[in-house]
């Protein structure tokens, strides 16, 4: 087992990419800046995808840096977990940039959007794939603080504030994140997340893991803005440029669910049943909080934040589950979910560019029918189906695959109100198709002024294209699923391919 | 001795960092978050540095003496770089914010709050 250079290529594209960005100017007329960005996220979508072919047909790869061999170096692992995950955040930062590219937005020239951009693709990808716990905390890290400071320059005037609560909560979520990681070397004497499997395994559990697995559950759930920790989520999500916001709602929440299915499936698979017993729980409740707050919200792209929440509670109920059917399940709901919340946000935002002021509320957007043109309403009509799990899409197909592995396992109350939420979705975004694409309001009712030009649809388009292929061909996606639930359930298959010394 | 005086000193730095970061002026809250990293680095000082009492990376050692951990330190010179930068992020938000707002209270810092 050798080095393989796609898993460093994957993290590292996008950073050099954004350092080289930094070379060039970035106006409106002088786009050299946005083209450099395409060319890397382009690159880093066909490496993420080569890798994920080459995993499914050899099983994970691993680098090691410097060549030294770990537990005492720093290894990057993709396995099927990270390199499936690994594609899908590449693929969503191709319809970012696709949709900055001709962003009008007035954050977009200036000359840190896209190295930002970047960077926080590299913490994403990094954090993916390294099989070392204080590396994930950097990786962490890095994407936070981009992520902050591309909403504290967002057009939005609120950006500032929400960019300041997110820092403040985020910050303290990453605090935690490294006092556990802080007491699981205390505890193991290694950062080794495939060492620390190895002797989680074998030895007894110390009181001082046992807090740090607490920890670590907390810092995750608090990423991915799961209900009792959601509060920072509707408003970071708002506020941030549209192509971010897409990025975050839809690939940047689904690290914490990373972080949580390697939690219970690698490290702490002895106290996975009390976590998931959580998850379950915090699941059904996220579902209806976020579905309910959904319907009721004044924003168009606040509607899509809540509706992450709900979206979230379904990957953790089916986590929950920890059948592994239902783990198949949760990582086919976040892998779909991610093409169509982005693409649904870009929507919103190619809305609230085409009027003045921008801004996605209801009470400026709605009755613009008939001005807007009809591909935008057409376009978020496929993308609410497939939210809502109508077929031919995609959603459709992870909602299937809920219903089942909840019906297998025989939790039928759950499965009824996990669908009957459905419901709750179709609401709110045929409500928002019906008000917003549909009605049309007399010019004086309006209170906006209507800008002859905005920005293009071909990024959601992109994005929707790739969820209807998958809702109708989603055979290949299930297989490989389930050949990932395989290897998850089989943590000796991640800790053989480390290749620990000794072992 | 060493050991209590560390618990010691992680305890009350943690304590104080939690309060201040409750707080509702945010220059407080921004110094309680530094104050809780100081804590946390001090907590992964502790775990490994005090093990033994001779430098890393030396040859003869004597026999019975053990060796510092080294790792510790470069963990807390990474943690200490990522801190320090979240720290200046969020005293540079903190300024945009008083200045929009005419306030550092994080009750009159809540517009989006509706």
């Amino acid at each position: 087992m050798g080095n393989n250079p796609l898993v460093i290529a994957i993290v590292f594209v996008p950073f050099f990419t954004g350092v080289f960005t930094l070379l060039f100017s970035n106006t409106d007329r002088d786009k050299t800046q946005r083209y450099l960005s395409l060319a890397g996220g382009v690159i880093t979508a066909v490496v993420s995808l080569l890798l994920l072919i080459q995993v499914v047909e050899e099983g994970p790869q691993v680098y090691q840096l410097g060549g030294i061999q770990p537990p005492f170096g720093i290894v990057f692992v993709a396995d099927n977990l990270a390199a499936l995950f690994g594609v899908m955040a590449s693929t969503v930062l191709l319809g970012g940039i696709l949709y900055s590219v001709n962003c009008q937005d007035k954050c977009l020239s200036y000359p840190a959007f896209m190295p930002l951009f970047m960077f926080m693709q590299t913490g994403l990808n990094g954090a993916l794939m390294t099989g070392d716990l204080f590396t994930f905390f950097v990786f962490m890290e890095l994407m936070v603080l981009s992520s902050v400071s591309l909403v504290a320059i967002s057009d939005d005037r609120y950006g500032p504030e929400a960019a300041l609560k997110y820092i403040l909560i985020s910050g303290m979520g990453t605090l935690f994140l490294l006092l556990g990681i802080a007491a699981m070397y205390a505890t193991f004497g290694t950062l080794n997340m495939a060492d620390m499997a190895q002797q989680l395994a074998t030895g007894e559990r110390p009181l001082l893991a046992q807090s740090a697995g607490i920890m670590l559950t907390a810092a995750f759930l608090l990423k991915s803005a799961v209900f009792p920790f959601h509060f920072w989520q509707p408003d970071f999500h708002t506020t941030a440029p549209t192509p971010l916001s897409a990025m975050l709602s839809s690939v940047v929440v689904k690290v914490g669910i990373y972080g949580i299915i390697r939690l219970v499936t690698l490290l702490f698979t002895e106290e996975a049943q009390q976590i998931e017993q959580l998850l379950v729980l915090l699941g059904i409740i996220g579902i209806f909080f976020g579905s309910f707050s959904a319907l009721r919200t004044y924003n168009g792209k606040r509607m899509l934040a809540y509706s992450t929440i709900g979206q979230v509670g379904f990957i953790l109920l089916c986590i929950g589950w920890g059948t592994p059917f239902a783990l198949a399940a949760a990582i086919i709901y976040a892998f779909n979910h991610a093409f169509i919340k982005s693409s649904l946000l870009m929507l919103m935002g190619v809305v609230a560019s085409r009027i003045k002021p921008k801004s996605a509320e209801f009470s400026y957007i709605n009755g613009l029918g008939g001005k807007l043109p009809w591909i935008i309403g057409g376009l978020w009509f496929i993308g609410g189906m497939a939210l809502a799990g109508v077929p031919p899409m995609n959603g459709f197909i992870s909602k299937l695959a809920v219903a089942r592995s909840g019906v297998d396992d025989g939790q039928w109350i759950p499965v009824i109100l996990a669908v009957g939420s459905g419901i709750l979705t179709l609401t709110y975004m045929f409500r928002t198709w019906q008000n917003v694409f549909q009605a049309k309001a007399k010019p004086e009712e309006l209170r906006v002024k209507i800008k002859p030009v905005g920005d293009s649809v071909l990024a959601p388009a992109f994005l929707l294209t790739i969820s209807l292929f998958l809702g109708l061909y989603a055979r290949p996606l299930v297989d490989i699923a389930t050949a990932t639930v395989e290897q998850l359930n089989n943590p000796s298959i991640y800790i053989g391919v480390v290749g620990l010394f000794g072992g | 001795m060493t050991d209590l005086l560390f618990a010691m000193a992680v305890g009350i730095l943690f304590a104080i960092g939690v309060f201040q970061l409750l707080r509702r002026d945010l220059i407080k809250a921004a110094m309680g978050f530094s104050m809780l990293f100081t804590a946390i680095n001090l907590f992964i000082l502790a775990t490994g540095a005090y093990q033994g009492d001779v430098p890393p990376y030396t040859t003869n050692v004597e026999a019975g003496r053990a060796v510092s951990d080294p790792l510790v330190q470069a963990l807390i010179l990474t943690a200490v770089v990522v801190s320090f930068g979240s720290y200046a992020l969020l005293l540079g938000l903190i300024n945009i914010a008083s200045r929009r707002y005419g306030s550092v209270d994080s009750d009159d810092i809540s517009d989006l709050k509706r």
